[in-house]
């Protein structure tokens, strides 16, 4: 039988790296199982979409912090065949070397030569007990760090939210910048496609929302945290493994803003009382 | 999955009769949902927004009322049948306080798959199924044009196909308006994007349309990216600006004759360099066009009626090797020994060909005739065949001219004897003289190459 040649499109590489806070606060309220319950449950949508991504491939790992930072799932395992073990709580918070272990690993090498900007989703319920702030500028020394999607995501009430805007970088809609992120000390051209800027956060249009996925997202239920979660595995792979539709600025063309647009959040989220009502939780 | 419309439930809506029952959900994108409903007893889908879709884009309502008022220019298209408004009573069910509205369409069957699937070598096809399938998009493409109508955002992401039939179905198809009006947001797809887009000098319209057809087209048939060469190696990371200035900024056809300096990598970019020399010089020089001269100038595309013809002259040309059975695609003249086959290296041997009316069409198993092989009028197109080569059941060696007109065939045997040849029957080529159609003449002729002197 004839049939096309068996070849298909080159591919690169998509890190997603979850950084899980597993101090002993992450036993209470059921937290801890609500993040596996969540990571489990977005593995098959991740798997779809990666499928749907044929120019990516999606690799997960995962670092786990409490009293030290591990890695969880230390080989970059294609998302089609993670299986999802449970972490544990107990301990403190080393936030810091959690970004320690991520900075050894975003270096080039063992960063591949040639990959697609990495999804680094840091998700914790409370404030780091080592020295973050150190930690993060070796991090953000990094080209494939400043590159990176960064997303947080905090649990409950008691999360340093300052801490993990300054993981994400400040928001460009917010007007004033909190925390100072280390500026990049990267030469022009080292990663072509340099750029300092953030993503603008894509709903604009809609005007009305003070969510943005350059804030942390605020989880303060198990529905609210799945849903993070699947969006940030799905909606977010898919933003930076194969660009999306795009919607003019009015000013024609699309703005050079950022290394990656980012996806809306659910509208489920975005506003949940004006939009899709609380129906669900 | 939270659905807006909730499944299950059965919902009234404005201008309609009857309830629409919402079956269930079908998927869930970046403007909306998709639910499978039933309207009077018909299984539908139903595309409803979010909010937020809306809100940055005001005329998509005025939009689609216009599009389903103009109906679907060919059946390639998954088109909008009627544009849905809750009623007050059902507004209190949905899951949104704004209420807004979506379309109903076609249910897209079960056989079609996401031409993604293709191009991630997932899908068994054969060549001639994917030329078919850029034909029935050179074809809507063309019918949309000639209705005044544009795309704005052909992708891989709204293309169907069924890899049995390489025929179409083009989905999403709320971006369409009047060219030239510009009554919309949506740019387009990055990569897809004509350049004048992607650096904000131009709106999206029929121009870029030829642009973002030029790309799927190389797509489907290559497997590969038209820009992504040496200069797509240059980047260690692959994000917006990267894409911008390969796609935008200073984009190079990797097999542009005069620029060189994007050329396919032989490890990175084998895909493009394995399927590009197997299509014919007359369909080469159509993306050379369109990615060359045409990437600065628009007015110098390749038009919709070009493609029709190169794609629908390299399915005449489509010959089997007779070592491995690959289709090959002769150049030019019909006459000369082709070069090797590109799979097993076999000399492909001076073909059979039918001389029809409106030209030539190599003999082999799975070719079609169609109308406008007889009509000099009708545009190339690749559904509805009058004739189609069979290989015989029990000898494949043996091809047959099946009649899969309507009309009976008048046959002429080589010794002169008449037979009719009736619609669904088929008459062994070898034996064959002549075939009279109420459309035209039908003459097979084997070429034999000019003796040596």
């Amino acid at each position: 039988m004839p049939s096309f040649p068996n070849v298909r499109l080159a591919s690169r590489p998509l890190h997603f790296i979850y950084l899980c806070d597993c101090s002993g606060s992450m036993a209470a309220q059921g937290k801890m199982q609500a993040l596996n319950q969540a990571i489990r449950q977005s593995l098959p949508g991740m798997a779809r979409v990666a499928r749907e991504n044929p120019e990516a491939r999606v690799l997960v790992r995962a670092v786990r912090f409490a009293d030290r930072a591990h890695w969880h799932i230390a080989t970059p395992t294609p998302v089609e065949e993670l299986q999802w073990q449970d972490l544990q709580a107990g301990g403190v918070t080393a936030m810091g070397e959690a970004l320690d272990l991520l900075a050894e690993q975003l270096a080039s090498p063992p960063m591949e030569e040639r990959a697609l900007p990495p999804v680094l989703v840091l998700i914790s319920d409370g404030q780091p007990t080592d020295d973050f702030e150190t930690s993060l500028g070796r991090l953000m020394r990094q080209p494939w760090a400043q590159k990176a999607v960064r997303l947080a995501i905090a649990l409950g009430h008691d999360a340093d939210l300052e801490v993990l805007q300054q993981f994400i970088g400040p928001d460009p809609s917010s007007g004033q910048a909190p925390g100072t992120v280390p500026a990049g000390g990267v030469p022009a051209g080292e990663v072509p496609g340099a750029s300092g800027e953030m993503p603008r956060h894509a709903v604009a249009g809609a005007g009305r929302s003070d969510r943005s996925p350059r804030r942390p997202l605020q989880a303060s239920n198990a529905t609210a945290l799945a849903q993070y979660i699947q969006w940030a595995s799905t909606a977010v792979v898919g933003a930076a493994s194969m660009p999306a539709s795009r919607v003019g600025d009015g000013q024609g063309g699309t703005s050079g803003a950022g290394n990656i647009p980012l996806p809306d959040l659910p509208p489920t989220l975005l506003d949940p009382v004006d939009d899709i009502g609380p129906v669900v939780w | 999955m939270t659905w807006i419309l909730p499944e299950g439930a059965s919902l009234s809506f404005e201008g309609l009769a009857e309830p629409v029952l919402i079956v269930r959900g079908l998927g869930s994108g970046s403007q909306g949902q998709v639910m499978e409903v039933q309207v009077a007893g018909e299984r539908l889908a139903l595309k409803w927004y979010f909010p937020a879709c809306i809100a940055r884009d005001p005329n998509l309502e005025r939009r689609l009322g216009e599009a389903i008022r103009a109906t679907a220019p060919s059946d390639s298209f998954l088109w909008p049948i009627a544009l849905l408004r809750p009623t007050p009573g059902s507004q209190a069910q949905l899951r949104t306080r704004s209420g807004g509205f979506g379309y109903l369409m076609e249910l897209r069957p079960r056989e079609f798959a996401g031409a993604v699937e293709h191009v991630a070598g997932r899908l068994e096809l054969s060549l001639r199924s994917v030329l078919l399938a850029c034909l029935h998009l050179a074809d809507a493409f063309h019918a949309l044009h000639s209705k005044g109508l544009c795309y704005k955002d052909i992708s891989l992401g709204n293309l169907f196909l069924e890899p049995g039939s390489g025929q179409i179905l083009i989905c999403d198809n709320d971006n369409v308006d009047v060219d030239g009006r510009d009554l919309g947001s949506v740019l387009g797809t990055p990569g897809f994007m004509a350049p004048e887009i992607l650096m904000g000098r131009a709106r999206p319209g029929a121009a870029s349309d030829l642009h973002a057809l030029a790309v799927l087209i190389f797509r489907l048939l290559t497997r590969h990216d038209p820009f992504r060469g040496q200069l797509e190696l240059a980047i260690r990371c692959l994000d917006e600006p990267a894409r911008r200035r390969l796609y935008g900024e200073d984009p190079v056809f990797i097999f542009d004759p005069l620029d060189h300096r994007n050329r396919p990598d032989p490890e990175h970019h084998a895909a493009a360099l394995l399927t590009w020399p197997i299509y014919p010089a007359e369909l080469q020089a159509l993306f050379v066009q369109s990615f060359g001269p045409g990437l600065r100038d628009p007015a110098r595309r390749a038009l919709t009626g070009q493609w029709q013809r190169a794609l629908a002259r390299c399915l005449d040309q489509r010959q089997l090797c007779p070592g491995c059975g690959q289709e090959n695609f002769r150049d030019g003249e019909l006459v000369a020994p082709a070069a090797a086959c590109w799979h097993c290296g076999s000399p492909l041997p001076p073909p059979l060909v039918l001389v029809v009316p409106q030209g030539e069409v190599v003999a082999a198993a799975g070719t079609t005739l169609h109308r406008h092989h007889f009509d000099p009028l009708h545009p190339p197109q690749g559904d509805a065949p009058l004739a189609e080569l069979v290989a015989h059941p029990s000898d494949p060696a043996i091809l047959g001219l099946r009649n899969r007109s309507g009309s009976v065939w008048r046959a002429v045997l080589n010794q002169g004897e008449a037979l009719e040849i009736s619609p669904g029957r088929s008459v062994n080529v070898a034996a064959l003289a002549q075939v009279l159609t109420p459309e035209g003449p039908i003459t097979p002729q084997r070429r034999c190459p000019p003796s040596p002197m």
